[in-house]
């Protein structure tokens, strides 16, 4: 639409000196306006919801035993439609569509509304207006002030100079044009008082259009300054709503810190909502997409927009309390059941209540480091290598690959390849269907679609493996 | 020698879970608190409990414990006394095997210094869950069972002594998978110090007399192996 409104502009521009093929006025005459009657059509009818408006008529009457009443609900749609009709962007928007009757010459001017069409599609200057419109008062006083001082010094550079056959301001256009090129503080020059009186209003005028100029610099720039803190908000808000996927990360706590340290190793972008403002400062000072939003409050989901059923891989709850995150897990339930639930788990006697508000999987810490603390102290070693390989700390991990049926004669004959061989272990095979694990399988075992292999070696090797596996041809 | 014994400093929800892990594979699991509170609660819930201070008399721990045998958990809840705890053990105890828990990473190099064995970083271990979880949800759940649940499938760490079979052998030599059933993790190598290989990497590893193996399978063929390297003939 802004592509379209450019080139109508520079069609505009290049007819007045130039011919312009008729193809050209054609595309810019009728197929660009009908798009845009097209557009201010759709927006009309979307404006309000006629059906809606009918059944409300309807069961209002019913509910209080009147005949439905037509006409009643024609008119409440009527008064609605209008209602868009003479608002300033729709009127713009007619404006716009005027050079479709391009007989009428002069209305090819209108074109020209096409450009303020632009604060329809461009955000930033939505947001310039929004910043501008909360100053309303003060730019309305502005306005008021400037007109009076002009009015004034061209009502008194008239008197002062009209009559004086030495000056060239004769007429009381020429007062008020002098008057405005003065204020602003552009002063041409074509117009100068030649008498005392003129030039002591000239000096008082020079002084009111200093004050003007400061003035509506200190609001604009004021307006910029209380706003500031709401546009970067807005940005983000608008860098996130751009994710096509990404983790919800609630509560910034030291726990949230270093697993979204090592989950950003997947490059699987990462939302973290936080209602303590140090906080928030605290995880966008680490570069991270931080939000000032409460994650347990449905308003911060309704205003934020996101899709949970295509944007959001996984919801994290990591905050220091258990009643948090119970209380957040609830509220996200409230808006999708499908989503999976993360969660870490406080105290140990809230573990059943985390189950209760629909969290998927929750992650004992105590639990864990009791568990840990049994094979530590008898397999201390052991220990260590499954840390290591878990943490990612070396360049050999644990990994799994997603197999399919068609894989498996492909699949064991990698391994016999002198680049994996002893170079590449398969712990073994998930059967997904049976749900059952099949330690260092024999070439003989089947695989089916969707099996995992879980393997273990080198990262780098794993790719190649992964790639030589999903390609196509001979080995 | 192995453990035999254990004792936990601290009685906190971490400690409360160690004490339900450990103490069927020890022969003696004892507690020991600062607080009065905890000493009383840890009473109450029929542990075998003791006081302590963090002054340097451990009389009550070497009269309760045969010391050459003990494993020591430092897990006070707060980071500073417990790399006290582990500094004032260690002053102490040359050879005691010391496991400390600290709340992150940084707690965890103290701890090090301090002269912990090992060392749990709770955040970190926390965080390596979620992250695989997430990540990796099939293999986490693999490991989980392997290493914690009631599993056929276990992990095992075997020392080659002089006399074992694998001491001189070059790791190309030997099929674990196929003669025994078993995948080789690792290697700690003694001349290297403390730090291990994976047997992955392809390096064709000289086995020496000392040196750890890692091994993950079936319970049966780990006993097997560690019988093997034992010198039990099979």
């Amino acid at each position: 639409m802004m592509g379209l409104i450019f080139l109508s502009v520079y069609i505009l521009i290049r007819s007045v000196k130039h011919e312009i093929p008729h193809g050209w006025l054609l595309f810019n005459n009728y197929a660009i306006s009908l798009i845009f009657l097209v557009e201010y059509l759709l927006r009309f009818w979307l404006h309000s919801n006629s059906s809606k408006t009918i059944i409300e008529q309807y069961e209002s009457d019913i509910f209080l035993h009147r005949p439905f009443s037509f006409a009643g609900a024609m008119k409440t749609i009527f008064l609605q439609k209008m209602e868009y009709v003479f608002s300033p962007t729709a009127l713009i928007d007619l404006l716009a569509i005027m050079p479709f009757f391009h007989e009428f010459r002069l209305l090819r001017i209108f074109i020209l509304f096409r450009v303020l069409k632009l604060f329809r599609y461009a955000k930033s200057l939505q947001r310039l207006m929004s910043i501008l419109a909360s100053k309303k008062f003060e730019i309305f006083t502005l306005i008021l002030f400037t007109l009076i001082m002009i009015m004034v010094s061209s009502v008194l550079i008239y008197v002062m100079e009209a009559n004086n056959p030495e000056s060239r301001i004769n007429t009381l256009f020429d007062a008020v044009y002098w008057s405005v090129v003065t204020i602003f503080t552009v002063g041409y020059g074509d117009f100068v008082p030649v008498t005392h009186g003129g030039r002591i209003v000239a000096m008082m005028i020079i002084v009111s259009g200093i004050a003007v100029i400061s003035f509506s610099t200190s609001i604009v720039v004021s307006a910029f300054t209380e706003k500031l803190d709401e546009i970067k908000e807005e940005k983000v808000i608008d860098r996130v709503n751009a994710l096509k996927r990404m983790y919800l990360v609630c509560g910034f706590s030291p726990l949230a810190h270093e697993v979204i340290r090592k989950l950003h190793k997947h490059h699987v972008p990462i939302v973290v909502l936080e209602k303590d403002i140090k906080k928030v400062q605290e995880a966008r000072s680490n570069g991270l997409l931080a939000l000032h939003y409460d994650s347990a409050s449905l308003h911060t989901y309704s205003h934020l927009k996101f899709d949970f059923e295509h944007q959001i891989e996984a919801v994290i709850l990591l905050h220091e309390s258990d009643v948090s995150n119970i209380y957040t897990a609830l509220t996200i339930r409230e808006l999708t059941k499908t989503i999976p639930l993360y969660s870490v788990l406080q105290h140990p006697i809230n573990r059943k209540k985390l189950f209760l508000a629909g969290i998927n999987h929750i992650v004992n810490t105590y639990e864990l480091v009791g568990m840990m603390s049994k094979i530590i102290a008898r397999q201390p070693v052991a220990f260590e290598v499954i840390h290591a390989l878990r943490s990612e700390e070396t360049s050999t991990v644990i990994d799994e690959i997603i197999l399919d049926a068609q894989m498996k004669d492909r699949f064991y004959a990698l391994l016999e390849d002198p680049l994996f061989h002893q170079r590449f272990s398969v712990l073994g095979i998930y059967s997904t269907q049976a749900k059952q694990f099949h330690f260092n399988p024999h070439p003989d075992k089947s695989i089916e679609s969707g099996d995992v292999a879980i393997v273990l070696a080198n990262r780098g090797l794993i790719d190649e493996f992964r790639s030589k596996l999903h390609r196509r041809g001979k080995l | 020698m192995k453990p035999r014994c254990a004792a936990i400093f601290g009685y906190n929800e971490y400690s409360k879970q160690i004490v339900k892990q450990i103490t069927s594979t020890f022969d003696n699991v004892g507690v020991f608190v600062i607080d009065e509170v905890e000493f009383l609660e840890a009473k109450n819930d029929g542990i075998n409990a003791g006081r302590f201070d963090l002054s340097d008399d451990w009389q009550s721990i070497e009269a309760q414990f045969d010391v050459e045998g003990l494993v020591v958990f430092c897990a006070l809840a707060d980071d500073a006394e417990n790399v006290f705890l582990t500094i004032s053990l260690r002053a102490t105890f040359e050879k005691l095997f010391i496991i400390a828990l600290a709340q992150d990473n940084e707690s965890m190099m103290k701890m090090k210094s301090a002269g912990a064995d090992k060392v749990m970083p709770i955040l970190q271990i926390a965080a390596n869950v979620i992250h695989d979880i997430l990540s990796k949800p099939i293999m986490t759940q693999v490991l989980h069972d392997v290493l914690y649940e009631d599993s056929p499938l276990n992990i095992m760490e075997v020392e080659v002594g002089d006399t074992s079979p694998f001491n001189g052998l070059y790791l190309h030599d030997l099929h674990f998978k196929r003669d025994f059933d078993l995948i080789l993790l690792a290697i700690v190598d003694q001349e290297m110090g403390t730090t291990f290989s994976f047997a992955s990497k392809g390096h064709n590893h000289h086995i020496d007399a000392g040196d750890i193996l890692v091994f993950m399978g079936y319970t049966d063929k780990l006993n097997l192996i560690k019988q093997w390297n034992d010198g039990v003939s099979i």
